[in-house]
């Protein structure tokens, strides 16, 4: 059934994207992605329904496509997906996104929703090498900052080859070169030090919408569930939680240095994605959990996040960190949005970012003290990195350019992203017993490995 | 009757949410409540909650019960691990939640006509219901981890108040000065709550042990006792204003003096020592902790007396006063004279709330007085002169007058060379980016000198 509703998806946003890409202005462009992307939405939302209420065909299995079923929590991670597209195309600026560009974060998302479906390494190659390529495009096409585009590539075509060469060797029973070359092109997907180098800048110049769109359904984390999964060998899966904690802590402190604010949002994002490569890669079923949360977590919030630090850019013009720029006055409601959101990223209380870290911390005591405690101390450098972007953008100025607050489009958009954020953080109790099952399911077939000592 | 008391008890914490809720909703649709309902909204909340405190006050009195628990279940849990909403009133947190409600009704009364008419009156008031919900949160938590959620969203209420008159630079620097003590502080309190689930399984307040209150379970070792017990002190020494950490409370008094009131007068200092007297039973189980929090306290007090007097404002020397007063209270903590402890942070919160919120009318005090007295108001502070040698004094003046040095010393040596650090990481990260793209840019450059070369 998932393989049928993925069907519809492609069929809806497949054409639409064209059709968003051949408006005549930014603005249609973004109306008609934007109705594509609810449409989107509403077939995920009835999917999620469909199944939870095990509804006739719900069942009904397409393993020739997909090699074998797909997980039970695809139907809520394409939702997940949706709302990330959702606000990357409604909050997206018209001064920063034209509509190629539209037409290219429709197709990122799709790639996207057909990556949680399909199961076979193959498939997923094909689809990670595609969703770096409409990137790359996009990139290209960018009249100033070309040469992001080329450290895009040199960056880039390694981790899609390094991905493809890795699914092949999988399959093909060399488990030991296959699983290292997939760790490679992850991780320089996911940006993790000291393969991170292409993404501060590309933050900082490519259009917001295209960035949370190539980089907020986190497509790195779903590979590594699906592919090394139970897969690495002990010290391996060691060895790549280290990197990912101190990826962690060393952005998070970077991040403090930045005197831009969609650099500090760089290394605020690695930060995080350093928090999910730490926990994925923990014996523990905990941090395991925690570790998927905050992978979603990134995704809503950092979306939000980002989007609202877009918007504030396409009004203000400079996003300089060096000086107070005031502001409050004249955009309130941005200033909360942006604050909301970027503590929400990095676990205020009551917020589903909080359930995040406190599992993600809990869960890895055991196994790695020192590290939990460095965990520890990254979210804390988040925590100021954010505060500090919000005083520096939101306030300490009385001088203002007539900055107009949110338009009725970007609060509601926020105000859903707001509302899924602080509801799941209120009620996180079934979010997390699914996600105890996902720990619980067993690893994808193609790679095995002896199973991990018990510490 | 103990079921309807624990529903009391949730309304403590209950009541000031819902005005939470009331002015947060109202003020995203961009309909902030006039000021009038705003503060009525505000004051029910809190006079609810005085209410029910009193009520849980006269029922623990009337049955003699020392305790009542408030199992609200769990939060969310995952294998072993569980996020449980736990409320205890006993005979600490009781008389502190019942305290800070009252005092916390009294400033927004206070603050409806100091503030009237001021720009910011909504958002002062939704932080201040924020932080009176926050603060509950704290003295009720029967676990740490629950600490640890209002202890949060006191350090952000407390930076947003700091920064509250936000046009001005002064202020905005000095609220985030104030959140990085904070968050680096609460390290320290969510490492204390990882240790505890690591060494003993919980991090809820134990059974009680024939002390005059339950406190956190202790770990069965020493070395357990004192890593837990130092990493508490760290947590409680941010919110304190303690030293090292002491730097950002006078100029946490750049925000409305009604926070500065409450804030720093009365609740948010003193969660602090509050957070040391729930963990008592673990500074008793190591004398490391103890003597820890002995030291902080009493060099604190020194410290704060003497740059205190130095002080030429009445909002920093009244900050510097209360440094001085809640180092002592650690003192009496570490001693173990706890009711010694609750009744003197009842006893400075009170006149100091009272001497914060008078600051601002000080010259008339004093000419209101002086008037009184017929003369001009007797110098105090001699006795330190006495006490202190002449060939001393001087010196010790100069160093009062810089804060001891301290802010220079972890400016000037801890955070610029930390960021000078980090930028020139980040400036090598930028280059090797240049190098990518702009791999001709060194040949032109290299080309250009060439053709200026004779």
């Amino acid at each position: 059934m998932t393989i049928a509703f993925a069907t519809v998806q492609l069929l809806l946003l497949l054409p639409m994207s064209w059709f968003a890409g051949r408006s005549n202005s930014s603005r249609t462009a973004r109306h008609r992605a934007s109705y594509a992307m609810l449409a989107a939405g509403v077939l995920a939302a009835t999917q999620l329904v469909w199944r939870a209420f095990d509804l006739p065909g719900a069942s009904w299995s397409a393993a020739w496509l997909s090699m074998e079923d797909p997980h039970s929590w695809v139907p809520a991670f394409s939702l997940i997906t949706c709302l990330i597209g959702f606000a990357a195309i409604a909050l997206s600026p018209i001064s920063e996104t034209r509509p190629t560009t539209f037409r290219r974060i429709l197709l990122l998302v799709l790639v996207a929703l057909l990556f949680l479906v399909i199961r076979h390494p193959i498939g997923l190659a094909v689809l990670w090498g595609a969703s770096a390529l409409i990137t790359w495009l996009e990139l290209r096409d960018l009249k100033q900052q070309r040469g992001i585009a080329k450290v895009f590539a040199i960056y880039h075509l390694p981790s899609a080859v390094a991905f493809a060469l890795g699914a092949i060797l999988l399959l093909s029973g060399q488990h030991a070169a296959g699983v290292v070359l997939v760790l490679v092109g992850i991780g320089i997907r996911e940006a993790v030090l000291p393969l991170h180098s292409w993404f501060p800048p590309f933050v900082q110049h490519a259009p917001m919408g295209l960035v949370v769109a190539f980089f907020a359904p986190q497509l790195g984390v779903y590979a590594h569930l699906e592919l090394l999964r139970d897969a690495l060998p002990h010290e391996l899966a060691h060895g790549v939680a280290a990197v990912g904690a101190v990826t962690a802590v060393v952005a998070a402190a970077l991040g403090l240095a930045q005197t831009n604010g969609r650099r500090a949002l760089a290394f605020l994002i690695m930060s995080q994605t350093g928090l999910v490569a730490f926990g994925l890669d923990t014996s523990s079923p905990i941090a395991q959990i925690g570790a998927l949360l905050t992978w979603q977590v990134i995704g809503v919030a950092t979306a939000g996040f980002a989007m609202t630090l877009a918007s504030l850019q396409a009004r203000r013009g400079s996003l300089s960190l060096t000086s107070p720029a005031g502001s409050f006055t004249r955009t309130p409601r941005m200033a909360v949005a942006f604050l909301f959101m970027g503590f929400a990223s990095v676990g205020l209380p009551l917020t589903i970012g909080f359930v995040a870290e406190d599992l993600l911390v809990q869960g890895s005591v055991d196994e790695f003290p020192v590290l939990a405690f460095a965990l520890i101390l990254a979210t804390a450098l988040n925590g100021v990195s954010v505060m500090r972007a919000f005083f520096m953008l939101f306030s300490g100025s009385s001088k203002h350019i007539g900055e107009s607050d949110l338009t009725k489009r970007e609060a509601g958009t926020l105000t859903l992203v707001m509302a899924v954020l602080l509801l799941a953080g209120l009620f996180p109790a079934g979010t997390v017993r699914r996600l105890e099952h996902v720990t619980g399911e067993p690893g994808h077939a193609v790679a095995h490995a002896p199973p991990r000592a018990q510490e | 009757m103990e079921s309807v008391i624990q529903v009391m008890v949730v309304g403590i914490v209950g009541f000031p949410a819902l005005a939470v809720l009331a002015l947060g909703l109202r003020a995203w649709v961009y309909h902030p409540w006039s000021e009038r309902t705003t503060v009525a909204i505000v004051g029910f909340g809190f006079s609810a909650s005085v209410t029910v405190c009193a009520i849980t006050v006269a029922w623990l009195l009337h049955a003699d019960v020392s305790e009542v628990r408030v199992p609200l279940g769990s939060w969310f849990s995952a294998g072993h691990y569980s996020f449980d909403w736990n409320l205890i009133a006993d005979r600490l947190s009781i008389p502190f939640a019942t305290f800070s409600a009252v005092l916390l009704g009294l400033v927004a009364s206070f603050s409806r006509r100091y503030l009237h008419r001021e720009p910011g009156f909504a958002r002062f008031y939704l932080l201040l219901a924020i932080f009176g919900t926050a603060v509950q949160f704290v003295v009720l938590a029967g676990s740490l981890d629950l600490v640890f959620l209002g202890w949060e969203l006191v350090g952000v209420t407390s930076a947003l108040l700091i920064a509250f008159f936000h046009e001005r630079r002064g202020p905005v620097e000095h609220g985030l000065r104030a959140f990085v003590t904070y968050r680096l502080c609460d390290v320290g309190l969510l490492a204390a709550g990882v240790a505890l689930h690591f060494m003993v399984g919980t991090s809820d307040v134990g059974p009680s042990t024939g002390g005059p209150w339950a406190g956190f379970v202790v770990p069965s070792t020493w070395a357990g006792a004192s890593i837990v017990g130092l990493l508490i002190l760290w947590a409680s020494i941010g919110k304190a204003a303690q030293l090292p950490f002491s730097g950002w409370l006078p100029r946490a008094m750049e925000g409305p003096t009604p926070s500065s009131a409450v804030f720093y007068g009365a609740l948010s200092i003193h969660l602090g020592p509050y957070l040391l007297l729930r963990s008592e039973s673990i500074l008793q189980a190591s004398w490391l902790a103890a003597g820890a929090v002995i030291a902080v306290g009493a060099l604190t007090a020194l410290h704060a007396t003497f740059v205190g007097r130095t002080q030429s404002d009445i909002k920093s020397a009244l900050a510097y006063a209360s440094m001085t007063q809640v180092g002592l209270i650690y003192v009496e903590i570490g001693l173990g004279f706890r009711y010694l402890a609750v009744a003197h942070i009842v006893g400075h919160a009170a006149i100091r709330t009272l001497q914060i919120l008078r600051s601002p009318s000080l010259l008339h005090d004093h000419h209101h007085l002086e008037q009184a007295m017929g003369r001009q108001l007797p110098r105090t502070g001699g006795h330190l002169e006495r006490l202190v040698p002449q060939a001393f004094q001087p010196w010790l003046y100069r160093v009062a007058l810089e804060r001891g040095g301290f802010d220079a010393v972890l400016k000037d040596w801890a955070v610029a060379p930390a960021l000078r650090f980090l930028s020139r990481i980040d400036g090598w990260d930028q280059a090797w980016v240049d190098y990518l793209t702009k791999p001709s840019a060194a040949g032109e450059r290299r080309s250009r000198h060439d053709e200026v070369r004779p």
